[in-house]
């Protein structure tokens, strides 16, 4: 008879993409989650709602490898996430409420600095700032690669954040709030980025606070008060 | 990644240098109000420029430190950091970097602070100004070291200077004495070989040690 711990062995993890088991997750003794499963399968886009408070941030960051979990396991692709082979770190973009850009460089420094810094040394500086105006361009900041980040109003910096997800290559995206600030064209054109990148295999977890009618969600998951 | 990582340090520095020149300031104000204070006879000064040139130095990287990792932490680039490459490496650029904006510039205006303190004074062929740049070469990366731990573990209190400043003066003493004793040996003609070979150990020691422990502490911080 296997026991319980034996089941979550990584050879018997059966689930592509990401997958969260018995979950346990508290935030200054609150428990927040209690032995939750979570699967998210290649290409599927999850909405994560919940009302404030609930847990949903802490339950992004603990999918991230940021926030450790009181007990469980998460796997990318049947290995622990913290597995050297799993390569979760290189397949994921997490863009979080912060905007994780520094003040004192150029938009086009922040977001080469972040490219930079996942594909290595194996990266072409032209053909990547070309890559940066037209996404700029296409999020209607076209011209401004030159601003300090600090000059900026809020709504363009939120753009300048979410420029990262055409510019890196990735497996899987979690996004806290990504519609948050955004006006209806951007928000149209994240969603039909975001179902791009769906059709291509990849993972998507958001949350939100309202429906987005844009974005048709494969699968939703609640986090709620007991 | 880690020139990446450090590139990007110091072009943030270059725009952001009066907070840097704020604690190099320092260094030089402390030191150039002794001879007022105390006296401007040769001989007095050169018997304290040791000690009070340490001292300065010592506090002004303790008043650096308030700068490590605390933009970063703030608009959530660390979080970026440390999921896209090893704590560790975050903390050897981080400190790297730190070292070269403010331990760095500390070692090069050592001479004139020496020149202020009088600290060739009676020596016609010795010069004692190597010997005070040497001493400061090898002990403030240990002071880098050391912050960056301190830092890294109080990242996520608030108010976190003065907290630093309690954890890690303790630590900061070993390398103040050793140090000024380098200096003071060398003005009384002594051998101070020992004191460097010390203070040299003491960087070792830190420089295998803490980046590791500055970088677990930032996961937890983070966390």
């Amino acid at each position: 008879m296997p026991s319980l711990s034996s089941m979550s062995q990584s050879q018997d993890i059966q689930f592509d993409g990401l997958y969260a088991h018995e979950l346990t997750v508290s935030r200054s003794e609150n428990v927040l989650l209690e032995d939750a499963e979570l699967h998210l399968a290649p290409a599927t886009i999850t909405y994560l709602y919940g009302e404030n408070g609930t847990g949903k941030t802490s339950l992004m960051r603990c999918l991230t490898g940021l926030l450790q979990p009181d007990d469980g396991k998460i796997y990318w692709n049947k290995k622990p996430i913290n597995h050297p082979e799993s390569g979760y770190f290189q397949d994921l973009i997490f863009l979080a409420h912060s905007l994780s850009m520094k003040n004192e460089l150029t938009i086009a420094e922040n977001l080469t600095f972040y490219a930079q810094l996942r594909c290595g040394g194996s990266y072409n500086n032209k053909e990547l700032q070309a890559d940066i105006s037209q996404v700029l361009t296409d999020l209607g900041i076209g011209g401004l690669e030159g601003r300090m980040f600090a000059e900026l109003s809020a709504g363009q910096q939120h753009k300048v954040a979410l420029a990262r997800l055409m510019l890196e290559p990735a497996k899987i995206w979690i996004l806290d709030e990504p519609f948050v600030n955004l006006d209806q064209k951007t928000r149209g054109w994240l969603a039909a980025k975001t179902l791009e990148f769906k059709a291509q295999g990849g993972v998507v977890l958001f949350t939100s606070h309202h429906h987005i009618d844009e974005l048709p969600v494969d699968q939703k998951v609640g986090v709620e008060h007991e | 990644m880690i020139s990446t990582l450090l590139k990007r340090e110091l072009k943030v520095a270059r725009r952001n240098w009066i907070g840097l020149a704020i604690p190099l300031l320092f260094f030089i104000i402390v030191v150039s109000l002794f001879p007022f204070a105390v006296s401007p006879e040769a001989p007095m000064l050169q018997k304290l420029a040791p000690g009070v040139i340490w001292v300065a130095a010592l506090l002004s990287m303790l008043l650096s430190l308030e700068q490590f990792y605390r933009s970063d932490f703030q608009d959530g680039s660390l979080e970026q950091l440390l999921l896209m490459s090893s704590p560790t490496s975050v903390a050897i650029s981080k400190i790297f970097a730190h070292w070269l904006l403010t331990g760095l510039p500390l070692v090069i205006l050592s001479p004139l602070l020496g020149l202020l303190m009088q600290i060739n004074y009676g020596f016609e062929h010795i010069n004692h100004t190597w010997v005070l740049m040497l001493s400061l070469m090898l002990g403030t990366p240990t002071l880098c070291l050391l912050g960056a731990v301190g830092m890294s573990l109080t990242l996520a209190a608030n108010r976190n200077g003065l907290l630093v400043s309690i954890l890690i003066i303790p630590l900061y003493v070993p390398v103040l004495i050793f140090g000024a004793s380098t200096v003071t040996a060398s003005l009384e003609s002594l051998r101070y070989n020992g004191e460097l070979a010390i203070l040299g150990a003491f960087l070792m020691i830190a420089i295998v040690f803490a980046p590791f422990a500055s970088g677990r502490a930032l996961k937890i911080s983070v966390g």
